[in-house]
C-alpha cells in the first residue's frame, strides 16, 4: 500500500531523508521511530505532498506522489503535528469543506460529520468557530478531517501530542479498527509505549538513514544478537540511535 | 533595568539576524523601500514647504496660522499615537506569543510593564516620525532655525510620544479588565477604520477647492485662525506646539515652560501606567485566555444564493469561494477596510459631482469626454490601491493552514482560479459603479459611456489577475498580521506593475479614441490610414490586456507549485 524507492530529500548541504527504502502492506501500522531531527517528518510531507522529494519514489495505492499527485492524496488521510487550521470557520463548516475538496456527494458528507463529531466527542462544538477550540480539540478535529473520505492510507505525525488519556485511548482505538478494516496507518511518534501498543511493524530512523525495521520481537532478536543481551524498546531505541544508556 | 533589556534582548537580535544573515541579492528590496521612503519625506517636505512659505506672507494672520498649522499637526499626531497604542498594546501585552514565556520567569510585573512599554511605544511611532520629520524640517527652513532646533525637534519629539503610548497602555490595560483582548481588539480596529472614514469624508465635504477662489480662501484663513479646538492647553499635543514653535527664533527660555510640562507628563504617565499595571494586568492577562463561545447560525438564503451563483464551478471550487468569504466577512481586521472603501468610493464619486467643468464655456463638452477618459486611468489606480489590500494577499491568507490545500486532491491551478473568481466579481461590480456613475455625472457622450466601461472592464480583470498571479509568487503564509502582507516587497512590485500596465492601455487607447470621438461629433468618417490606425492601437491594447491576464496566473501558479511547507 505504500513503498518508498529510494526516497531521498536533500535541503541544500543537509540530507533530511538518505535513499529510505520500505514497504507498507495493506491494513498494517507501520510506526517511524527517531530521534529529533531525524527525518520523520521530512518522510511524512514527502508521502502527503507536500515536500518534493529530491530522488526516489514514493508510491501510495501504487500510485507516485509526484507523477500521480491527485490520485495518492485521494486515498491518503494526513493528520500533522500542529493542527492549523481556519479559525473562522466552524467545525462543520471545516469538515464540509474537507469533503468538498475530495469530491463526497453532499448527504455523505452529513452522515460522516455526524458520525464523527460524536467519535471525537466534539458533538455541541461543531456550530463554534475553531478559534474557540482547545488545542487536543483542534487535533481532534483534524482527525475527524483525516477520516471524513475514508482513506486507505493514514498518515499521522505525533498523533498523540495535546491529547488527554481518554482522547489518546480513543485514538488508539480508533486506528486498531480502522486497521482491522483494511486501512494502513503510517504513523511517526516519539513515544516508544504508543509504537509498541499499536505497531506491528516498526522502522528506526537516524540521521535521515532508516537503521533498522521489523516486527517488535524481529528488532529485539537483532538486540539481542548485537549486544548479547535482552532489553525493552527504550534500550534497543537507544543503542540504535547511538545514545548512552544511564542505567 | 537588566531585566528590561534583557526581555528586549531577543526582539533586538532578532532584528540584528534578520540583516545578519541576508545576502547581497536581498539587498533591493532594502534599497527599494529606502528610496520610497525618501522620495515620500521629499514630497511632505516640499508640500509643507510651500504652504508654509505661503502662509508666512500673509500679513498678520501668518503667524497665527502657523503656529495653529503645527497645533493641528500635533493634535491629529496624539489622537492617532493614543489610538494606535490602545491598539499596539493590547497585542504586546496580550496577544503576544512570547507571553506565556517571558510572565513564566522570575520577571517582576514592572520589568514585564516596561519592556513591553518600549516595544509599544517603538511600533506605535515609527509612522509618526515618517510623517513628522519633514514637516518640522520644513519649519525650521521657512524660519531659518538654529541648528540647535533641530536637535530640541529630536528631544521634544521623543518626548511628545512617551504620554500617548503611557495612555494606550492604561486604557488597554483596563479594557482587558472588562472585555477580553481579542474582542477588544476587534472593535477598536473598527472604531480607528471609522475614525478615519470619518475624518477624511469631513475633510472632503469641506470641499477645500473652494478656498481656490480668493473669497473663500479668505474665509479659511479667518476660520483656521479663530479655530480653538487644537490649543486645549491641558494636551500634550498644545505642549509640543507651545515648546516647539519659539525654538524657531532661538527663544530657547520660552519653550523651556512647556517642555517639562511634556517630560513631567510623560514620566508621569510611565509610572501611573506601570501601578495600574501592577494592578490589572494578571487579571486582564487571565481574562484574555476566555475564549469566545461563538455559535455560528446558518443562513440558509445567503448559501442558497451561493449555491446558486456557483452553480457553473467545479464542488471544490464552489467550496473555496464559500470558505473565502466567510472568513473574510468574521474576520474584523478584514472587512472593517470596507468602511474606508465606501468613504473611497462617496468621496471619488463627489469629486465627479463637484467639477465645475460647466463653468468653463465653450470647451466644457470636450473637457467633459476628455476627463472621462482619463477617469479609466483614475479608477485604475483607484481599483489597484483597493486590490492590493484585499486581492494580492488572497493567497497568503491562507497561511499556516495551506498543508489542508497542499495535502487535498485539489490541483493548485483550482486554488488559484477560485480565488481569481472570488475577487473579479466584488472588484468588477466596484470598477463599473465608479465609471458609469462619473461618466453619468460628467454627462458624457454614448461612444465614451461604452469605451470607458468595456476598459474597465478588461483592466479590472488584468488587476485581479495580476493580484493573485504576483500574490502567489511572493506569498507569505507565516505573518502574524494582515497588513504585513501587502506591505511588503510583492505588494510594491504589484502596484508598480499595476500603474505601469493601466499606463500603457491608457496611452494606446488615447489615439484611437480621440480619432472616432472627434469623427463621430464632427460627423465624418475616418479615413482608410486613421482606420488602420485604429484597428491597430486596439488590437495592442487587448493583446497587452491577455498577457497581463494569463501571464501572472501562469507564473503564480509555477511559482506556487515548487513551494513545499
Amino acid at each position: 500500500m505504500i513503498e518508498l524507492i529510494e526516497l531521498t530529500k536533500r535541503f541544500g548541504q543537509l540530507v533530511a531523508v538518505d535513499h529510505i527504502n520500505l514497504h507498507v502492506k495493506q491494513g498494517e501500522i507501520f510506526g517511524f521511530l527517531g530521534p529529533n531531527g531525524a527525518g520523520k517528518t521530512t518522510t511524512i510531507k514527502m508521502l502527503a505532498g507536500l515536500l518534493k522529494p529530491t530522488s526516489g519514489r514514493a508510491l501510495v495505492d501504487g500510485y507516485d506522489v509526484v507523477a500521480h499527485p491527485m490520485e495518492a492524496k485521494r486515498v491518503i488521510g494526513l493528520i500533522p503535528d500542529q493542527p492549523f487550521l481556519y479559525e473562522k470557520l466552524t467545525g462543520v463548516e471545516f469538515l464540509r469543506f474537507i469533503g468538498s475538496l475530495f469530491g463526497m456527494k453532499k448527504d455523505d458528507i452529513q452522515w460522516h460529520i455526524s458520525h464523527l463529531l460524536d467519535l471525537f466527542e466534539l458533538d455541541g462544538w461543531g456550530d463554534e468557530l475553531i478559534e474557540s477550540y482547545s488545542h487536543g480539540m483542534k487535533q481532534r478535529l483534524v482527525m475527524s478531517a483525516a477520516l471524513l473520505h475514508d482513506p486507505k492510507v493514514i498518515i499521522v505525525d505525533e498523533p498523540m501530542v495535546g491529547l488527554d488519556p481518554k482522547a489518546i485511548n480513543l485514538v488508539k482505538r480508533i486506528f486498531k479498527q480502522k486497521s482491522e478494516e483494511g486501512v494502513t496507518i503510517f504513523l511517526s511518534t516519539h513515544t516508544l509505549e504508543i509504537a509498541q501498543q499499536l505497531c506491528h511493524r516498526l522502522g528506526i530512523l537516524n540521521g535521515g538513514k532508516l537503521i533498522a525495521m521489523g516486527t517488535l520481537s524481529e528488532l529485539m532478536k537483532t538486540l539481542e544478537l548485537e549486544t548479547g543481551r535482552t532489553g525493552t524498546l527504550e534500550s534497543l531505541f537507544l543503542t540504535l540511535t547511538g545514545k548512552a544508556l544511564n542505567d | 533595568m537588566t531585566e528590561v533589556f534583557l526581555l528586549l534582548w531577543p526582539k533586538a537580535k532578532s532584528i540584528g539576524n534578520r540583516f545578519k544573515h541576508r545576502r547581497a541579492s536581498d539587498l533591493i528590496r532594502p534599497i527599494v523601500m529606502i528610496t520610497l521612503a525618501f522620495l515620500f519625506w521629499v514630497v511632505i517636505f516640499a508640500v509643507f514647504y510651500n504652504v508654509l512659505v505661503y502662509f508666512k506672507s500673509i500679513e498678520i494672520l501668518g503667524e497665527i496660522l502657523l503656529v495653529k498649522l503645527l497645533a493641528v499637526v500635533f493634535l491629529t499626531f496624539f489622537l492617532m499615537l493614543t489610538v494606535s497604542n490602545i491598539i499596539t498594546s493590547l497585542s504586546t501585552y496580550f496577544l503576544s506569543e512570547d507571553n506565556k514565556l517571558i510572565l513564566s520567569v522570575p520577571v517582576s510585573t514592572e520589568k514585564v510593564y516596561l519592556s513591553k512599554y518600549l516595544i509599544t511605544l517603538a511600533h506605535s511611532s515609527w509612522m509618526v516620525l515618517l510623517f513628522g520629520i519633514p514637516v518640522f524640517i520644513a519649519y525650521g527652513t521657512v524660519y531659518g532655525a538654529p541648528i540647535t532646533y533641530y536637535l530640541w525637534v529630536a528631544v521634544i519629539l521623543l518626548f511628545f510620544l512617551v504620554p500617548p503610548a503611557g495612555i494606550g497602555v492604561m486604557i488597554s490595560i483596563s479594557l482587558v479588565n472588562i472585555v477580553p483582548a481579542k474582542r477588544a481588539k476587534g472593535a477598536l480596529v473598527v472604531l480607528f477604520v471609522l475614525l478615519l472614514a470619518a475624518l477624511y469624508l469631513f475633510f472632503r465635504f469641506l470641499q477645500p477647492e473652494k478656498m481656490v477662489n480668493p473669497e473663500r480662501f479668505s474665509e479659511l484663513v479667518d476660520y483656521l485662525a479663530m479655530l480653538r479646538l487644537p490649543t486645549s492647553p491641558f494636551l500634550p499635543s498644545h505642549w509640543a506646539t507651545q515648546s516647539l514653535f519659539p525654538l524657531l527664533k532661538g527663544r530657547f527660555d520660552e519653550s523651556m515652560f512647556y517642555f517639562l510640562l511634556l517630560f513631567s507628563t510623560g514620566l508621569m504617565s510611565v509610572l501611573a501606567g506601570s501601578w495600574i499595571c501592577r494592578l490589572l494586568y494578571y487579571r486582564g492577562w487571565s481574562r484574555s485566555f476566555e475564549s469566545r463561545e461563538v455559535k455560528i447560525k446558518r443562513a440558509p438564503l445567503l448559501e442558497g444564493l451561493f449555491n446558486f451563483l456557483l452553480r457553473p464551478f467545479h464542488g471544490s471550487t464552489k467550496a473555496m469561494v464559500i470558505k473565502d468569504v466567510r472568513i473574510f466577512l468574521r474576520d474584523t481586521r478584514q472587512w472593517s477596510q470596507l468602511i474606508l472603501l465606501f468613504a473611497l468610493v462617496v468621496v471619488y464619486l463627489f469629486n465627479f459631482k463637484a467639477l465645475p467643468l460647466n463653468k468653463v464655456s465653450g470647451i466644457s463638452f470636450y473637457l467633459e469626454n476628455l476627463i472621462s477618459f482619463l477617469n479609466v486611468g483614475l479608477a485604475g489606480f483607484v481599483l489597484s490601491s483597493v486590490a492590493v489590500r484585499f486581492i494580492y494577499p488572497a493567497i497568503s491568507l491562507e497561511g499556516k493552514s495551506f498543508w489542508i490545500m497542499m495535502s487535498s486532491p485539489i490541483e493548485l491551478r483550482r486554488l488559484i482560479w477560485s480565488k481569481f473568481w472570488t475577487s473579479l466579481v466584488p472588484l468588477l461590480l466596484l470598477a463599473e459603479i465608479l465609471i458609469i456613475l462619473s461618466n453619468t455625472f460628467l454627462h458624457v457622450t454614448q461612444f465614451m459611456m461604452v469605451i470607458s466601461t468595456v476598459t474597465i472592464f478588461l483592466i479590472t480583470i488584468a488587476i485581479v489577475s495580476m493580484g493573485i498571479g504576483i500574490g502567489a509568487v511572493y506569498p507569505r503564509f507565516r505573518v502574524e498580521d494582515v497588513a504585513q502582507i501587502h506591505s511588503g516587497f510583492g505588494g510594491l512590485i504589484y502596484m508598480i506593475l499595476c500603474i505601469t500596465f493601466i499606463g500603457l492601455v491608457i496611452l494606446l487607447e488615447a489615439w484611437p479614441t480621440y480619432v472616432i470621438f472627434m469623427a463621430r461629433t464632427g460627423e465624418r468618417s475616418l479615413t482608410f490610414l486613421q482606420l488602420i490606425e485604429v484597428i491597430f492601437c486596439f488590437c495592442l491594447t487587448v493583446l497587452i490586456i491577455l498577457t497581463a491576464i494569463f501571464l501572472p496566473i501562469k507564473i503564480g501558479l509555477k511559482r506556487l507549485s515548487r513551494i513545499e511547507i
